[in-house]
């Protein structure tokens, strides 16, 4: 304890002092100009406030959507195969979809170098019926592997397995959701449930999955093999996704290499109707870019930064009239501080360190602001969890979210206060103080 | 100490050109008290603007102790004014959002290298030279006229400077106060040496001073 | 005296640019939430052509082959399909049913573009469709058995498709693909086979209020021709204050009729409640990121005007002094504002009017286009005014000795 009470005492190098005590005195200031003029602090407070909310709102839900979480835990070393494209001989018709099982199992299970491949269907809304009342849901039909690329929060049981797959066992997984909705609050495992005029035995409980995480989300899992009807399997495009868990992300390219290659030997079953197969192995938010753009057509590109791009340029074309609002208040009350800045120059201040102090102002204010929008955000966010429009949604401010609010605070700050710190910088000192009103 | 050489300040709008000083010739040794008159609009603001490096001469050369600083960048001029000039002003300028002793250690805060027990140690010291130690936790608000310009002057002081400007600084004050401002501007000459440009349409107050420059339409009389 | 306003206004322009930007911005801003707004409201009022009420969706789901096996295959999926039907009939709980590729307010459209020119939205239902959507023909016929065996194929038409293809034209006995107005390549087609427009309707906006206006065509799937497929879905009528009870008890007789297909039963009134919340949501959105911007972007012109007003006070006293009254005084406060609110709003318009040259914005029609503009102008004139009212009510509390108390 001793020893920590000697540092803390110990003076801080003198150019150090000095930079600390400037801010301080530059922090005094802008909490008394803050104070002197309410109406002014609060238009500027709504102003940053309103605006980081909207982008932290968005961010979030970015977040919420993309970023790793469970259970895509291992995300960083995943590839889907989502959308595919298929042609007729001469391009004129056009097959735009996800791929079909029979791709996927002969061209795409057989990757060589990694660890693991799953295939699952596209979530499916069914309707069950319980006691005179329809429950919705959605059904998604997995393979063994889904499990383990996949890393799922058991409630109750355990997933099912290869074996289950492979003889058509009539076993699902289902979500806390819908066991509530089945089951009220007993447990689920070893009961049976009623999904698309078939009867499926209850092996497993998982924690809900958002919708918007389109990977792992559904109601029930059940085996692929459980399908009515086997024609599935020769597909070549169907309602099929393909999740690859590669060694490392190091071997991303090596994989994409040996796909691409597979595809000219794709055995189409009438090479009149349809000859062609295009598509990339790539992450989630690659894949959702290249629907965004039409990246269809090119295979040789990845649209991701294409989207990130696009995000970037949206946040700041939104920041832009809020950024001019900023702008202007600041730049109307130049005059009121006139005395302020000429006693500043007179006293040996060169125009960057008053240009250091009104930006370092600013920034205090649009801190200020973001406290204020984190707060707000936090509140809007909650509203959108609960409101339900996103089943299971779950839009939350975590580390990342919380530094990229700061990070837009500190930018917003800048952005709107160095114009009117040069303008203010630039007041002729003779001017501002010549016999001036205070 | 200062030294003026052929000054021309001329100001230009879009459509007028006025001209605010013409052929100004002045040297200023040190620790002297001399005071500029004039009828308004004579240029005397502007010739103390132009020795305190606020504004720049449309022609001829300053030089403060020896060196030209005409050719300056906006750093150097800025480090010229902290280090060698305080100022004073008619209306006093205190930032009334700072408390006395915060208002006195502006310049200090541009001064490189000074810890935060340095400069409060010498703000505390030119109140003191001031006469207002007892005041050093009041904000300007509280403080009458007289008061407020001695808080001005300490402020100008603070920094130790060789050279005192002052424009009007008795002006908006009675002339019991100007009288005591007087006689603290004429302690700092006599015992730190302090070189004095005081500007003043006050001849009572001019007369205290040890020369008097007048000037009329932009020109020097005498 | 607008002279005399215009020139301070220029003189000060450096500040002023500054909010003329932002009032450009904010013009732009209320303008694409307005032009959205009047493009669905403008869409809402036109008639919708059909009756959603104790109408459900049944979507089927075939697992299909495709190529030659898949027509091979076909004749016993029809006759499946037509013992659906009829096994739907049997309830008494059933009014009527149909079968149809898309019912209103199903995801998914069905494009087609067979002359150069025209490409429409169209659709393939059975003989019943009439009764169960309840159907206005305006003029011609709905399909019937007369259509059985003929040498063409059958197709009802919106107005707005038949003014496309035919101006004022009657449209009714001409084709639907005139053989002269083919693309090159289908226009030497031995196969050719006219589809003539048999009726008229109004309208029929599959994709529900809110969807854009565009030409649609229904054809006639009489489930015995070597073209027709199984529909993907069943619309059907039921009695009003059918319960969900019922669905249970009729998807079970569904599926016993077809094990290996699948059935969604939807209500077509909680479909239209999805598909226009699509439209509804995101406009919701908007509009209320954009009320509270323009709420940020009054509140900055209150403090601007405000400061500049304080900043002027010497001028404004002076200007008192001289004799204006205090009317003069708030009218030229007012005044300049709405100087510079045009300016901003101006530059708005005109790069507005650019976007229908440049292809964005290509849903709006001009009508749409010309509303909102003047829905716009007004938004901002009045959230100028009502900004500057404080302001220049500030301006004439000033007094003439204040004139004289600045200098």
């Amino acid at each position: 304890m001793g020893d920590i009470g000697s540092t803390r005492s110990l003076p801080l190098p003198v150019p150090y002092q000095n930079r600390v005590l400037m801010l301080k005195n530059y922090l005094k200031i802008a909490f008394k100009v803050f104070l002197r003029r309410k109406f002014f602090t609060f238009i500027s407070l709504f102003a940053i406030s309103f605006t980081l909310v909207v982008l932290m709102v968005a961010a979030a839900f970015l977040d919420h959507t993309f970023a790793p979480h469970a259970p895509e835990n291992k995300q960083d070393r995943t590839l889907g195969v989502f959308f595919m494209e298929m042609k007729s001989p001469n391009d004129d018709s056009t097959w735009n979809g996800t791929a079909g099982y029979g791709f996927l199992d002969r061209y795409v299970r057989t990757l060589p170098n990694v660890e693991r491949v799953s295939i699952f269907s596209e979530p499916d809304l069914i309707h069950s019926y319980q006691n005179g009342e329809k429950i919705p849901a959605y059904i998604k039909r997995t393979d063994g592997a889904f499990w383990q690329i996949l890393e799922f929060n058991f409630l109750e049981g355990v997933p099912f397995t290869e074996t289950d797959d492979k003889n058509a066992n009539a076993v699902a997984v289902i979500n806390e959701a819908t066991r509530k909705k089945f089951f009220g609050s007993d447990t689920a495992v070893g009961k049976t449930i009623e999904a698309d005029g078939q009867n499926f035995r209850v092996v497993g409980v998982v924690a809900n999955v958002p919708f918007l995480r389109q990977i792992p989300f559904s109601d029930i899992w059940v085996p692929i093999s459980t399908i009515k009807n086997d024609s599935y399997k020769k597909e070549l495009m169907g309602n099929f996704i393909g999740l690859i868990q590669a060694r490392s992300a190091a071997d991303f390219p090596a994989i994409q290499d040996e796909f691409k290659a597979r595809l000219p030997q794709v055995e189409f079953p009438d090479p009149k109707e349809w000859s062609k197969l295009r598509g990339t192995p790539e992450t989630y938010f690659n894949s959702i870019a290249r629907e965004f753009f039409g990246g269809n057509k090119d295979h040789s590109k990845t649209y991701g930064g294409k989207l990130w791009a696009a995000i970037i340029l949206a946040m700041l074309l939104f920041m832009l009239l809020p950024t001019v609002n900023l702008i202007n208040i600041n730049v109307s009350r130049i005059m009121e501080r006139a005395s302020e800045i000429g006693v500043r120059k007179a006293s040996g201040a060169s125009s960057w360190a008053l240009v250091g102090q009104f930006i370092v102002e600013n920034v205090i204010l649009t801190l200020f602001g973001g406290v204020i929008g984190f707060i707000i955000s936090r509140f809007v966010l909650r509203v959108i969890t609960e409101s339900g429009w996103f089943p299971y949604a779950e839009f939350q401010m975590n580390y990342r979210i919380f530094l990229y609010g700061l990070f837009l605070a500190v930018l917003f700050g800048l952005l709107s206060g160095v114009y009117p710190a040069w303008k203010m910088s630039r007041l002729n000192p003779v001017q501002a103080l010549k016999g001036a009103s205070r | 100490m200062i030294e003026l050489e052929n000054i021309e300040k001329v100001y230009r709008t879009e459509r007028i050109e006025t001209v605010a000083l013409s052929n100004v010739n002045l040297t200023v040794r040190e620790g002297e008290f001399i005071s500029i008159m004039g009828p308004s609009g004579s240029g005397k603001s502007t010739l103390l603007n132009v020795i305190g490096l606020l504004d720049v001469p449309s022609g001829g050369k300053v030089a403060i102790n020896e060196k030209p600083i005409t050719s300056y960048s906006d750093r150097n001029l800025a480090r010229v004014r902290n280090e060698e000039i305080g100022f004073v002003f008619q209306v006093f300028h205190l930032i009334n959002d700072l408390s006395v002793v915060d208002n006195v250690e502006i310049p200090l805060l541009y001064r490189k290298g000074m810890s935060g027990s340095e400069r409060r140690k010498l703000a505390l010291r030119a109140l003191d030279r001031v006469g207002l130690h007892a005041r050093v936790h009041h904000f300007p608000s509280q403080l009458s006229g007289g008061q407020q310009q001695r808080v001005a002057i300490a402020r100008a002081i603070s920094g130790n400077p060789r050279i005192l400007l002052a424009d009007e600084p008795t002006g908006n004050l009675d002339s019991q106060m100007g009288d005591e401002i007087m006689d603290v501007l004429w302690g700092l000459k006599e015992s730190e040496k302090t070189t004095v440009v005081m500007v003043t349409h006050d001849p009572r107050q001019a007369e205290k001073t040890e020369r008097i420059v007048r000037l009329f339409d932009g020109r020097q009389v005498s | 005296m607008f002279k005399h306003i215009c020139k301070l206004v220029w003189n000060r322009k450096r500040i002023n640019f500054l909010i003329t930007l932002e009032i450009f911005i904010s013009f732009l801003v209320v303008f694409s939430v307005i032009v959205l707004a009047v493009y669905y409201a403008d869409n809402y009022r036109q008639p919708l052509g059909f009756d959603y009420q104790n109408v459900w969706n049944i979507r089927v789901e075939i697992v299909q082959k495709s190529g030659a096996a898949e027509k091979e295959e076909r004749p016993q999926q029809i006759e499946r399909y037509r013992r659906v039907l009829a096994a739907v009939r049997e309830f008494g709980e059933v009014e009527s049913a149909a079968g149809a590729t898309y019912t209103p307010y199903m995801n998914g459209n069905w494009s087609n573009c067979n002359t150069q020119t025209t490409c429409y939205w169209g659709n393939a239902v059975t003989d019943d469709y009439k009764d169960v959507m309840r159907i206005n023909i305006v003029r011609g016929r709905w399909f019937g058995k007369e259509d059985d065996g003929a040498s063409y194929k059958p197709v009802i038409i919106n107005r707005q498709l038949a003014r496309e293809m035919y101006g004022d034209e009657d449209p009714i006995g001409k084709p639907l693909n005139p053989r002269d107005k083919m693309k090159p390549g289908d226009k030497e087609d031995d196969k050719y086979v006219e589809e003539r427009i048999v009726g008229l309707l109004n309208d029929f906006r599959k994709n529900g209020e809110f969807a854009e206006m565009k030409g649609y065509a229904m054809f006639r799937n009489s489930l015995s021709l070597p073209d027709d497929r199984p529909p993907r879905a069943l619309a059907v009528r039921v009695q009003p204050g059918t319960t969900a009870t019922f669905e249970e008890k009729l998807l079970k007789r569904l599926q016993a009729e077809a094990r290996d297909w699948s059935f969604t039963i939807k209500p077509l009134a909680q479909m239209r409640e999805e598909m226009n919340q699509r439209s509804t949501t995101p406009m919701t959105a908007f509009s209320l990121v954009a009320g509270f911007l323009m709420v940020m972007v009054g509140l900055g012109l209150i403090g601007v005007l405000w400061q500049s007003v304080t900043q002027r006070m010497k001028e404004i006293g002076l200007r008192r002094a001289k004799g204006a009254t205090r009317q003069r005084i708030y009218n030229q406060i007012l005044g300049e504002l709405l100087i510079i609110t045009t300016c901003g709003a101006l530059v708005g318009v005109l790069v507005v009017v650019q976007f229908p040259l440049l292809g964005v914005l290509g849903f709006a029609t001009p009508k749409v286009y010309a509303y909102s503009i003047v829905i716009s102008l007004a938004l901002i004139y009045a959230l100028t005014a009502i900004c500057g009212l404080y302001p220049s009510w500030l301006a004439t509390k000033v007094q003439p000795a204040d004139a004289l108390h600045y200098e």
